[in-house]
């Protein structure tokens, strides 16, 4: 089962938990059950159309993917903030 | 009760006159919530006694946040949130304002739309009649987004609502919310040219407030303009041009909730150069419902104070004598307990200061 590596900052959204393993074939899938299983993650990570945030980044096995990247049984995807702001 | 939130660039301060009194007029830090992030609106339900706030995290976007008590634990709100179907999403939330139903909150938000929760701010819905309104097709964001900036229920009655969007003009209500019209006549667009002004839908309102004594009473601050309206938002009087205002040019503008021929505002020297003119930070009062204005200024900066006043960050208390408080993109937050008769520093090197409420 794939596992997601959750940044910090909405790690509180997660039960204080910084990694979770859950089910997913797709980034966007992982995301959609990971919304699923903590509720209070709803809207943090994607929008309310389903479209990441502008400033979050995603990254599998050191590259940068979107909602549509595959996941194997064994992969890490970590959701990270992106460096912005001011 | 002595308590000011204030929404900053770098999270929320509330501030507390101290118990015991303390100085004439001063205030402490309680509380520093949400650090680091934009609060761009927090308020306290005084029926409730609940407190919410509207916060965006600079990667993980806007939400809204409830507590009973703002030094503690703050819970998130389900919402506001489009329906999946409408491929929107809220960008910012701009205003929170107390109903007249039990448990009643209305939300303003970017883009312009309206929502509305009936459990005291925990679950919100979206107002969808005034999502679907055709004109929204000609509305056109300012700088800070298009937003559904200002929300003025009408006392004692929960079916009326007036609502004024940057810029899409006044939208009014006499049925909950389920059908809307516009209230725009007599306000002059001065950026547009003069030819497109007649069937334009892009009015750029900055502010509105109704005056809960006499409710068909409102008061603007539009984008080059300042207005009354006596017929509940129908129509509105020209009241910023030659009656003693140095610009008719501002952001925020308050009400005596007691006096409905009382307002305030804080003029800017235009829209191309938003700071206080010619370096003097000066309240505006009209006691004649436009008729004139009269600057407040004992206590204020009068010389070299370039400030900026935002439309959120401007407040009353509702006492008598009136209370009035704003807070500036510099950081200092001003204060007069005497109806603006004199003038304090009651916060100063705070973030820059986007929303001033009174608790």
């Amino acid at each position: 089962m794939p596992r997601v590596i959750l940044t910090g900052s909405i790690q509180q959204h997660v039960g204080g938990l910084g990694a979770v393993e859950i089910g997913g074939d797709t980034a966007g899938a992982v995301v959609s059950a990971l919304e699923a299983a903590y509720p209070p993650l709803r809207g943090w990570v994607v929008d309310e159309r389903g479209t990441l945030r502008r400033h979050v980044k995603l990254f599998l096995r050191g590259r940068a993917v979107g909602l549509d990247a595959v996941l194997g049984h064994d992969d890490e995807l970590h959701i990270v903030a992106a460096i912005s702001g001011g | 009760m002595g308590e000011l939130l204030v929404g900053t660039r770098k999270g929320l301060f509330v501030l507390r006159k101290p118990r015991g009194g303390g100085g004439k007029g001063a205030f402490e830090i309680a509380a520093r919530a949400f650090p680091g992030e934009v609060v761009e609106f927090a308020m306290r339900d005084r029926r409730s006694g609940r407190y919410l706030a509207g916060v965006t995290h600079g990667q993980f976007g806007p939400h809204l946040f409830y507590a009973d008590d703002p030094t503690g634990a703050w819970q998130q709100a389900e919402g506001p949130a489009f329906p999946t179907s409408l491929n929107a999403a809220v960008e910012r939330i701009w205003v929170i304002e107390p109903g007249v139903g039990d448990g009643e909150l209305w939300c303003g938000v970017a883009p312009a739309a309206l929502f509305r929760s009936g459990d005291g701010g925990k679950t919100w819905a979206l107002v969808q009649a005034l999502w679907d309104v055709p004109e929204r097709a000609q509305w056109n964001p300012g700088a800070g987004g298009m937003c559904l900036n200002a929300i003025c229920p009408w006392p004692g009655d929960r079916n009326r609502l007036a609502v004024s969007i940057s810029a899409g003009g006044v939208w009014l209500t006499d049925d909950g919310g389920n059908s809307w019209r516009r209230g725009v006549k007599g306000l002059v667009p001065r950026y547009l040219p003069e030819e497109a002004r007649a069937d334009t839908h892009a009015h750029c309102v900055h502010h509105i407030e109704r005056a809960p004594q006499q409710p068909s009473t409102l008061y603007m601050q539009f984008h080059g303009g300042v207005y009354r309206s006596d017929d509940a938002g129908e129509s509105w009087i020209d009241i910023g041009t030659d009656r003693g205002l140095p610009s008719d040019f501002g952001f925020p503008l308050a009400i005596d909730v007691h006096d409905p021929n009382r307002a305030f505002v804080i003029p800017l020297t235009s829209d191309m150069d938003r700071v206080t003119p010619g370096g003097k930070v000066r309240v505006y009062e009209t006691r004649d419902r436009g008729g004139s204005w009269r600057a407040l200024e004992e206590g204020l900066p009068q010389s070299k104070a370039y400030l900026t006043v935002l439309r959120q960050a401007f407040c009353t208390d509702g006492a008598n004598p009136l209370g009035l408080y704003f807070g500036v993109q510099s950081g200092e937050v001003f204060g007069s307990a005497d109806g603006g008769r004199s003038w304090r520093t009651i916060a100063a090197r705070l973030p820059p200061v986007v929303s001033m409420r009174c608790a």
